[in-house]
């Protein structure tokens, strides 16, 4: 005898699976948004006992003074440019590779990518120290390139291995169609096949903005200025400049945030193709 | 000179070789297999001249600063230093110091404690929650995205944003705590309550990456074969047990070893939130590195402790490669 849910017990599992669903939601939104309300409260009323749930009243204040009295926008601007150059080079250099290891056969071309693989498993922390001797060395210390240089070949790998997938979607009869048509391979690469790719590029560009704006330890131990500092790092001072004033941290922090969960919430197909080929550099 | 060659080869009565009998295979041999072998090689390089110039930039990238340093690294880790300099050779002393003093076995115990208490709570609570968004249910892409969040938020983010959460005199967290228990507690500055914070936080991070693993895995199950065992009166829990569990059990696996590893590299997190303490009770092995070089400049002995981790992080690629391998095959 087999026995049917009834119509009752179908309710209360249905109950159970949005109660969990729900808690889970608040228990992971919760503290960005406690931190947007924080970041919308005057200075007294942060300290308040109990606390104050709803900001009253409402203040850009916080915002205001982060803009136009910390360094936090030339922070940004340092994030932005070197998450744009890391982007840059990393695809210009893992779509070339990619396209190599999806259209040659080559002797070695598997070891070359099996070493390429293997190096997303190593460590940020253990090449750290040597990168900083490294680079007081070459004199890269406290440079954007230092940073650019190290992020794309970090990045390098895991990319490389996604746009070679993308590349071997498209078929060979495109390329073998523009040869006839008097194509070079150069020419049927550039005008033909890379562009069929975009949505790929788009993926690998997303990953690796996340991936840089979210870093750092690598920033905070090759960069020594004030005026160098990436967004986390300017974050880490900012408690020790001012002890800590949170209605202002949590101001910066949420502008630290808004880019990634603009990014997130309209691309996140993106991101979950990339978040799920995520590397462990920590 | 280049008819010299020839001829010197097509006459044997030349005094030089005469003298040493056997000179002239052996140049003719060896002229000639070079020869072929630079041909070959050229025509080789000629063909292959596209796809080595496509790749090869990309791979002397990533040499030249990921294995290079490492090198570096195990070079540094058997010197004494000084500031930047390495001073003494000292072999493996750093290496069997590190496991014989107090503090090093703490983080070990400590790394121990992080990883596997993080995974007991993010990879359970990764898969329920994967097992619950696959149904059919309203709000499933709004309760999916607001899950998903905590995994874009970066580590030293999350630290800020939680230890203003738990702060103990404002955070709305320890109103509740004195609300019930009448006294606030002030979670990270006690030895007892900053590692499971720190779990808490890291698993607030990271339970995302298992869950969305395994509600790709889950799409591959076919429907008829969970409907097909309800038909046969099997109940939920039977069917997680018995059907999903096995099918998605190496998905899981490699979810485990990449969190296993993530886990054991990471600094920032731990660095933030508690910086190592209170009196050590969350210095984990990956941010004694970063301390030992960073604040204490031992770039020799921080090297050392650097190598442990990259033979930890060795040994369970090799563990994710085999399971590749055995699921390649299957």
């Amino acid at each position: 005898m087999s026995r049917r849910p009834g119509k009752f017990s179908k309710y209360l599992e249905s109950m159970v699976v949005y109660g969990i669903l729900i808690a889970a939601s608040l228990f992971a939104i919760f503290p960005i948004v406690w931190a947007i309300l924080t970041s919308l409260k005057q200075e007294a009323t942060i300290f308040l006992y109990p606390p104050q749930w709803l900001p009253s009243p409402l203040t850009l204040e916080n915002y205001i003074h982060v803009l136009y009295n910390s360094n936090m926008p030339r922070y940004f601007l340092n994030s932005l440019w070197v998450v744009f150059m890391t982007i840059l080079l990393t695809l210009t250099l893992s779509s070339h590779g990619g396209y190599a290891a999806a259209r040659f056969s080559f002797t070695g071309k598997n070891t070359l990518l099996f070493i390429i693989l293997l190096t997303v498993m190593i460590p940020g922390i253990v090449v750290l120290i040597p990168l900083y001797l490294l680079a007081t060395r070459v004199g890269l210390l406290d440079t954007y390139w230092v940073l650019i240089l190290v992020y794309t070949a970090w990045q390098i790998p895991a990319v490389l291995w996604l746009m070679r997938g993308f590349f071997e979607t498209i078929p060979r009869e495109l390329e073998e169609a523009a040869l006839m048509d008097g194509c070079s391979r150069l020419g049927a690469f550039y005008r033909i096949i890379w562009p069929l790719t975009r949505p790929g590029l788009a993926a690998a560009a997303v990953i690796v903005f996340v991936n840089v704006w979210n870093e750092f330890i690598l920033a905070a131990t090759l960069t020594t200025s004030d005026d160098k500092r990436l967004i986390p790092v300017g974050l880490y001072y900012y408690i020790g400049a001012y002890g800590i004033e949170w209605g202002k941290l949590m101001a910066a922090v949420c502008i630290a945030l808004l880019p990634i969960i603009l990014l997130f919430i309209f691309l996140q197909r993106s991101f979950i193709k990339g978040l799920s080929s995520g590397s462990v550099k920590g | 000179m280049r008819q010299m060659v020839p001829e010197v080869k097509e006459n044997p009565e030349n005094s030089s070789i005469k003298t040493y009998p056997g000179a002239l295979t052996f140049l003719r041999k060896h002229i000639f297999s070079s020869k072929g072998l630079r041909d070959r090689f050229s025509a080789g390089l000629k063909k292959n001249s596209l796809p080595l110039a496509f790749l090869s930039p990309a791979v002397i990238f990533v040499l030249l600063i990921t294995f290079l340093p490492i090198l570096h690294a195990i070079n540094i880790s058997f010197y004494e230093t000084s500031y930047l300099q390495k001073t003494e050779f000292v072999g493996f002393r750093h290496y069997w110091n590190y496991l014989q003093e107090p503090a090093g076995r703490q983080n070990i115990l400590n790394s121990l404690i992080y990883v596997f208490g993080s995974l007991i709570l993010a990879v359970p609570f990764g898969v329920l929650l994967a097992t619950l968004l696959h149904r059919n249910l309203r709000f499933r892409t709004l309760f999916r995205t607001l899950i998903i969040l905590p995994w874009v938020v970066a580590q030293l983010i999350s630290a800020l944003l939680w230890s203003w959460l738990i702060n103990p005199s404002y955070g709305p967290v320890n109103y509740f705590i004195q609300l019930w228990f009448g006294f606030p507690v002030d979670f990270l500055s006690q030895p007892l309550t900053a590692m499971p914070t720190l779990i808490l936080v890291n698993v607030w991070r990271s339970f995302p990456y298992p869950m969305l693993l395994t509600l790709a895995a889950l799409q591959t199950i076919p429907e008829e074969l969970l409907e097909a065992a309800k038909v046969d009166g099997a109940s939920t829990w039977t069917r997680f047990w018995r059907i999903t569990l096995p099918l998605i059990q190496n998905t899981l696996l490699i979810a485990i070893i990449m969190l296993s590893l993530y886990y054991f590299n990471m600094v920032t997190l731990p660095l933030v939130l508690t910086g190592g303490g209170p009196l050590g009770a969350t210095e984990v092995i990956s941010l004694r590195v970063y301390r030992e070089a960073f604040n204490f400049y031992h770039i020799g002995y921080g090297s050392a402790i650097a190598i442990y981790i990259l033979l930890f992080n060795i040994l369970f690629s090799l563990l994710y490669i085999k399971i590749l391998r055995t699921e390649a095959v299957c």
